[in-house]
């Protein structure tokens, strides 16, 4: 064939070379980043070789073209093809290198979060309880004058939960609430019945500090008045919250104890498995009259019920706490167990 | 109030098993603690609660189990003996009570030529399963006597009596009394004593004198049993710190039928025992019954109140067993009765109605009456307080739960600026020496928790709590307590604000942020030059900043860290509870950022505003990015890096419309603040 002229004889063995080292270079690569390289020098559209070698074709003369055309098809195949198997073969190979070179058993890096003191998890708990069961939130003042800590709670002058040293007096006329049932004389004077609310927060005690005992502390009080509330209620109402609480069902018991604000005043117990445990929950009881008086209520018009429940109580024994003073250090290590 | 099984068996007939016993006591009020087996006797310990001061003996308990168990219960009226030739006792002795509304009942009796010696076997017994020490048969007697009837009763040594006769009087300022116990104790003019002519021989319902007391040597015995005034005694008690079987009882309202009572079964007893004489006759001053109104119980009430019906019969039986006497029926479905001395807690129909459902047995009481369906919705504070928390937790940070009482030391940083002179609130007295103070503020707190953190290995702890704090106020009765939420957390103030910044995005309310500087310092423990207040929609919202290194150092904090505390009524009144909807955007923005090279006194937030006023109607978003100082830059003067998103709502936007804002933008910082662009 020495009817093609000289310079398309060495446009063709320019475009052997080129098949033989793209096709030599696409088989030996090792990584993706070579593979690329690779790729941008024989099959880049802009200034690849193979691109070159096209560019060429317009400088031959019109015979010859279509000679070097068909030789060109044929090796863009041949790169292309060599190109393709080497990327496959390549991307094999990277998820080789994975299951060999990366130890998967390092842990995750995920980011840091805190998370909600375990009082708050409990109290809220009870919350989302009694508020699906109609009790809404309710609060008051946790420092209390005498009339809403004592009087009206049927705790008279000279009785002796009034001593001074039983109490966080500010003046002789105010102090630190002792109990959450404050809250249930402010929402009366303020209500007319029916009134169904909890309150929630803190109380002061002056107790000296140890495993059982905190100075300070936080109770959950619930109050139901309206038009024939009973004893019945009462207990059915707190055996829904213990059903809901725990997760099974409940049996509820009374024991008589006494509070000033209630009468008759109970002890509840509680007991949810075989064991036949009976386990002490709070105390309760239907509103004294003299405190229903107290708030301008009538006795034989409205009646009602109040249980009280202990949240350091509840949480510990949730969560297996033997100790209540960890819930006010607030070491990290502990409040990140729950 | 410990009990022996012996001693009531001595009551009644004890023939159920003692586990029966205490659990039935236990389900009707008296709450079991605990059973011991003290050498052939069982002491039995139970709760009594402070409405039931009938049940701190053993009488009491013996009637109490009589009711449940529907047992009589048998106790003698004691009647000791008289020898024709007995003394008048008015020859022997004379008593004198200056403070009747204190003492409102005395009785004296007098047995001569006792012998003082060792109790016999079967009371000494008795007083060692109670745990109470025997100490001679007269002093034995007036113990037994105690814990059998709930009566306190004292025994002098007549001999010893200056005078030999007593009176009941209020001490005299300087007076002293050596106690039983033997120590001595400075009397207060407000303090009851019994007193002989000389001086006080007694603390009146709390301890008899050593001086008086009875010795082996004693012969002629007098018997007091007397009634004091619940208050009187136990403010004597609190005031010296002495307490005693019988200050527990006075304190508590006494069975005005024992007064005597007792006095007649110590003496019986001691003439038993010990021999001697009775003196005739008993000098007695006050007493007289409790008058006492009927109560009036409507069956209806019974059912109104437990939830379930009684039948009457089942009522009167319960009234009649408790020792009630009456039941008569006036009106059809109400009775009447008179309650028994020793049941100073009936007085209400409420009373008798909590009576029925004690001994009928709280397990009648069904638990399947659920009251009806009510709504209850969530409040704004609730909601604000529920979201900080996911935010707050969300960013790393752990929720503590800190004391409300603090340190005196520990307001000191706060009050005085903060606080505008107001001096926070402390307790009258507190039984804890150091948490005297209501805290003003909760970052203290959070500091403390810090602190605590790094001394048990963890070094740069993070921590929050939402909580009320304490201000005084002079136009109510009761001070302030707004509730707040306060972080301390590691790093500096930008992450610290952040957090507030982060609460005000939760809410929707980031819009309505502001910083203000302030000259003077907002708290000392915050650093001048990095602290500041926000604001929240033009309301104070809290400060943040950098906590001082001498505040860091004084609390030995290795790592430096931030403060932020925040009002939360300003965000539960402006919060976003119900976002609504911004349609995305259609077409793309197009962003763009700037150095600007600015004097240092330039702030970002102006430059914002200029940039926001100055961008034109296609500018959506300023924000910023960091700010440089040093390098190439001349000294005095900062870059201020910031980044802009412009946005068409109609079409998509050109990059040369985007330059061209920026230009403007450019052209209105260079005029306000000199302002050039970084090369």
């Amino acid at each position: 064939m020495s009817s093609t002229s000289n310079e398309t004889t060495a446009a063709l063995v320019e475009l052997d070379r080129l098949e033989s080292e793209g096709v030599t270079a696409f088989e030996t690569l090792t990584s993706i980043p070579d593979w690329e390289a690779a790729r941008v020098v024989f099959l880049g559209l802009k200034q690849g070789r193979l691109k070159v070698a096209q560019e060429a074709l317009k400088t031959l003369p019109g015979p010859d073209r279509k000679t070097y055309g068909q030789r060109f098809n044929a090796v863009k195949t041949s790169l292309e093809s060599a190109c393709d198997s080497a990327k496959t073969k390549l991307d094999q190979s990277v998820v080789k290198t994975a299951v060999i070179g990366e130890d998967l058993t390092v842990p995750g890096t995920a980011r840091g979060f805190g998370r909600r003191h375990p009082l708050t998890q409990t109290s809220e708990e009870l919350i989302d309880i009694f508020g699906r069961m109609g009790f809404e939130l309710a609060r008051g003042p946790e420092i209390e004058d005498t009339f809403h800590n004592f009087e009206a709670l049927n705790i008279p002058a000279d009785h002796p939960a009034r001593e001074p040293l039983d109490n966080f007096y500010l003046t002789p006329k105010t102090l630190l609430r002792s109990q959450t049932s404050t809250v249930q004389i402010r929402v009366m004077e303020a209500t007319k019945p029916p009134i169904r609310v909890v309150a929630l927060g803190r109380v002061y005690r002056p107790d000296a500090v140890d495993a059982t005992h905190s100075f300070m502390f936080h109770q959950i009080e619930g109050l139901y008045v309206d038009r024939g509330v009973t004893m019945a209620n009462l207990k059915s109402t707190l055996r829904q919250f213990a059903k809901s609480y725990l997760g099974q069902d409940v049996t509820v018991r009374f024991r008589p104890s006494f509070f000033p604000f209630t009468e008759p005043s109970v002890e509840v117990d509680m007991m949810w498995d075989s064991s036949g445990r009976w386990v002490e929950m709070g105390g309760a009881g239907m509103v004294d009259p003299n405190v229903l008086k107290a708030v301008g209520y009538d006795p034989d018009e409205v009646s009602g019920f109040a249980f009280g429940l202990g949240i350091e109580r509840l949480c510990m024994r949730r969560h297996g706490i033997d100790d209540i003073r960890p819930f006010y250090q607030n070491d990290v290590r502990f409040l990140s167990q729950f | 109030m410990i009990v022996s099984w012996n001693w009531l068996s001595e009551y009644l007939r004890l023939e159920m098993p003692v586990d029966q016993l205490t659990e039935k006591l236990a389900l009707s009020g008296l709450n079991h603690e605990s059973t011991d087996d003290v050498g052939g006797d069982l002491a039995i310990d139970l709760e009594v609660t402070s409405n039931r001061p009938d049940c701190l003996n053993h009488l009491g308990i013996a009637r109490e189990i009589g009711v449940l168990f529907d047992l009589p219960v048998k106790w003698h009226d004691p009647q000791p003996k008289l020898i024709k030739s007995a003394k008048l006792v008015t020859s022997l002795t004379q008593v004198e009570n200056l403070e009747p509304a204190l003492c409102s009942h005395f009785t004296a009796r007098v047995v001569t030529g006792a012998s003082v010696k060792e109790s016999p076997w079967w009371l000494r017994k008795r007083l060692e399963t109670l745990g109470v020490r025997p100490i001679s048969n007269i002093v034995d007697i007036t113990n037994y006597v105690l814990f059998e009837s709930g009566q306190p009763l004292h025994a002098y040594d007549l001999s010893k009596l200056t005078e030999n006769r007593l009176v009941v009087r209020k001490a005299i300022a300087g007076e002293e009394l050596v106690a039983i116990n033997g120590k001595t104790y400075k009397l207060q003019p407000n303090m009851l004593v019994i007193a002989d002519a000389k001086g006080p021989v007694g603390l009146a319902g709390v301890m008899g004198g050593l001086e008086t007391e009875i010795t082996s040597g004693s012969q002629d015995i007098l018997i007091e049993s007397a009634r004091f005034d619940s208050i009187s005694v136990r403010n004597t008690s609190r005031e010296l710190g002495l307490f005693s079987p019988s200050s527990h009882r006075f304190e508590r309202p006494m069975d005005p039928e024992k007064t005597d009572w007792a006095s007649r079964r110590c003496v019986e007893l001691i003439l038993d025992l010990a021999g001697g004489e009775l003196a005739e006759g008993v000098i007695e001053l006050g007493g007289g019954k409790r008058q006492r109104q009927p109560i009036a119980l409507r069956l209806s009430q019974i059912e109104r109140v437990l939830g379930i019906s009684v039948p009457q019969s089942t009522v009167t039986e319960i009234m009649n067993r408790l020792g009630l006497q009456g039941g008569d029926t006036t009106d059809v479905g109400v009775s009447t009765w008179a309650a028994p001395s020793w049941r100073s807690d009936l007085d209400r129909e409420i009373d008798l109605i909590e009576e029925v459902a004690r001994v009928y047995g709280y397990e009648h009481i069904p638990e399947d009456k659920p009251v009806p369906l009510a709504i209850a919705s969530r409040s704004r504070r609730e909601r604000v307080e529920t979201g900080i928390r996911e935010t707050l937790t969300g960013q790393g940070l752990y929720e503590a739960v800190t004391y409300s009482l603090i340190s005196e030391e520990l307001s000191k940083p706060i009050h005085g600026d903060l606080m505008e002179g107001a001096v926070p609130i402390r307790l009258e007295h507190s039984s804890r020496k150091k948490e005297t103070t209501l805290r003003p503020s909760l970052a203290p707190s959070l500091i403390e928790v810090r602190a605590y953190n790094q001394s048990h290995g963890s070094d740069n702890v993070s921590v929050f709590e939402i909580a009320h704090v304490y201000l005084p106020r002079t136009d109510q009765d009761l001070p302030h307590e707004p509730v707040r939420v306060s972080a301390v957390c590691g790093g500096d103030w930008r992450i610290a604000k952040g957090l507030a910044e982060a609460v005000a995005s939760r809410f929707q309310v980031q819009g309505l942020l502001e910083t203000r500087l302030r000259t003077s310092p907002v708290w000392s423990i915050l650093d001048p030059l990095a602290s500041a207040e926000l604001y929240l929609g033009g309301r104070r919202w809290g400060v943040f900043g950098n906590m001082t290194k001498e505040a860091q150092q004084a609390k030995g904090l290795r790592l430096p860290c931030a403060i932020l505390e925040l009002d939360l009524a300003p965000l539960i009144d402006q919060a976003q509870l119900q976002p609504q909807y911004r349609k995305l955007p259609d077409q793309p923005g197009v962003t763009r950022d700037l150095s600007l090279v600015v004097p240092d006194s330039v702030r970002w937030a102006d430059i914002a505003q200029v940039a926001r006023q100055s961008g034109g109607p296609l500018l959506e978003n300023v924000e910023f990015l960091d700010t440089f100082r040093g390098g190439n830059l001349a000294a005095g003067t900062q870059s201020l890096h910031f980044g802009m998103t412009f946005r068409n709502a109609e079409r998509t936007l050109s990059g040369e419309e985007a330059d061209q804002a920026v230009g403007e933008i450019i052209r209105s910082c260079s005029e306000s603040f000199g302002a050039t662009l970084r090369s």
